[in-house]
């Protein structure tokens, strides 16, 4: 036996990348249609339904309005809920350790595992802007700055499912975050209405809330409409996603909780 | 220097403090040189699955250093000459076992037609072509306990470290697990061994080592081991060195 003769650097990445995605197509019934179909009842339900009763909202008719939000809020779930499963499942049964004794990269391990939120994230905003789109008639008024804001969530609510999957003690740990943070803070971050309609002080407390600079930008590439500015939006939305995964990575660098 | 004229591994102070305080290596040296067959034996908790875990960047070391072949353990390089089969089945749940051994060639850098020739010719070897398709956690205990293995031999390492290999496995599969490392290991593999089974090691192990507290107490070929310790077998070594030191402990 003369071992492994010939490194190849990207290999590691593109099989764990690989895994990844694999693992969001075997569990496509959980990872991909549930969240479609949830988001799609929202739109069914308060925006074709109720909203005729509702008035138009920064321009557009009610249902249009919450197709951006609803979009966000479904691929901020899924990108942090994908990794946080993943990352806790691995630790917990310990097949991660196939990953972390092979000879990869700490920065392509956290990567690789951002691959498989992303690629489910994507899945989903992709079928739900498919669908919703031409159901309200919700222009899509700044595509490059909608797919830059969709590359900044994806990446940073992945690495925030990293974070929680690598200090969760338990299943319930990574869902308490998803039930009691992101998903009360996405509904208050302007869903489903216009923060500027809110008096004050909730108008200034709701600019306290980072979810609501994700649901905005956003909401500018679809819409072409901001209630703070694109510019204030992006740079949040950046600022945030780039803190994220500097946090990640320091986790997969250092070793710190994922090796004793 | 050439990193083939190393030894397979060399440990030296090698320390590990876990977080909740507990020393389970303790300034440990250690030689195990190229194409040796090693035996590493002592009592649950002896620092053995730590040692290995060091090695492999499972855990991260307190103090001291462990050399792969010459190279520091957490490198790249290093990392890319072990193969480890570990002692609980730590299989992936998503993946088949074709898919768990073609995956493993990927991480370690295999093209992947290499990877999967290698995966049949690893089914092939521990009997698993009728379970290809079989997802790990439905595999039954005798039959993860072959996929570790051949997930660990995959890569072709030079170094293969198996801790408790033959734990909870019929003797039939023992033996037919040991004719595979045994050959393994005459075609230049590097092995490092912990077993519970004292006769096994002798029977398999060039050399042994004694670990007991996170150090090595006693080290020696099997023969060895017993006349220094005047004793018939390895048990009474074992007993005499080891056993004794934790008795001694209990009581005091």
């Amino acid at each position: 036996m003369s071992g492994v003769a010939v490194p190849r650097p990207w290999s590691g990445f593109y099989w764990l990348c690989r895994r990844e995605c694999h693992r969001v197509l075997k569990l496509w019934t959980q990872t991909t249609l549930a969240p479609v179909v949830s988001s799609l009842l929202f739109i069914v339900v308060f925006g074709l339904s109720l909203g005729g009763r509702i008035n138009e909202v920064q321009g557009f008719p009610y249902e249009v309005f919450i197709v951006p939000g609803l979009v966000a809020m479904a691929m901020a779930q899924a990108a942090y809920s994908n990794n946080a499963s993943t990352i806790y499942q691995g630790r917990s049964d310990r097949f991660m350790d196939d990953v972390l004794a092979s000879p990869m990269h700490a920065w392509q391990m956290n990567v690789g595992y951002l691959a498989g939120g992303a690629f489910r994230a994507l899945i989903i905003g992709g079928a739900l802007a498919a669908l919703a789109v031409p159901i309200t008639g919700a222009p899509v008024e700044q595509p490059l700055f909608l797919l830059v804001a969709v590359l900044l969530l994806v990446a940073g609510f992945g690495a925030l499912g990293t974070i929680v999957g690598v200090h969760a003690e338990s299943f319930d740990h990574t869902s308490f975050i998803n039930n009691i943070v992101i998903l009360p803070l996405t509904f208050l971050g302007g869903v489903f209405y216009s923060v500027d309609s809110l008096g004050s002080p909730w108008e200034q407390i709701s600019h306290a809330n980072p979810l609501f600079y994700v649901v905005d930008a956003v909401r500018y590439g679809f819409l072409g409409t901001s209630d703070v500015g694109a510019p204030i939006s992006f740079a949040v939305l950046a600022a945030m996603t780039l803190g994220l995964l500097a946090w990640s990575q320091h986790l997969f660098t250092s070793g710190r909780k994922l090796k004793p | 220097m050439e990193a083939s004229a190393n030894p397979a591994l060399r440990l030296r102070g090698l320390t590990k403090r876990y977080d909740d305080g507990t020393l389970a290596l303790d300034a440990l040296d250690l030689e195990v040189p190229a194409g040796s067959f090693f035996g590493l034996l002592g009592p649950n908790g002896a620092g053995k699955t730590t040692l290995i875990s060091a090695v492999c960047n499972l855990i991260r070391i307190t103090d001291g250093e462990a050399l792969v072949f010459g190279r520091q353990s957490g490198t790249l390089e290093a990392r890319r000459q072990i193969g480890i089969a570990e002692q609980e089945p730590n299989l992936d749940r998503f993946l088949s076992v074709r898919e768990t051994l073609v995956y493993h060639g990927g991480y370690y850098g295999m093209e992947r037609r290499a990877a999967e020739e290698r995966a049949e010719q690893m089914m092939e070897v521990f009997d698993l072509r009728a379970k290809r398709d079989v997802r790990a956690p439905k595999l039954s205990g005798g039959m993860k306990r072959r996929l570790l293995l051949a997930r660990a031999l995959l890569h072709e390492p030079r170094l293969v470290i198996l801790d408790e290999p033959t734990a909870g496995v019929d003797i039939e599969l023992r033996h037919e697990l040991w004719r595979y490392i045994r050959r393994l290991h005459e075609q230049g593999t590097t092995i490092l061994l912990t077993t519970h089974y004292l006769e096994e090691a002798e029977a398999l192990c060039g050399e042994i080592a004694l670990i007991g507290g996170g150090r090595i107490i006693a080290r020696d070929s099997a023969d060895g081991l017993k006349q220094r310790y005047e004793a018939d077998n390895l048990e009474q070594v074992y007993l005499k060195t080891v056993a004794s030191g934790r008795l001694a402990e209990g009581v005091a």
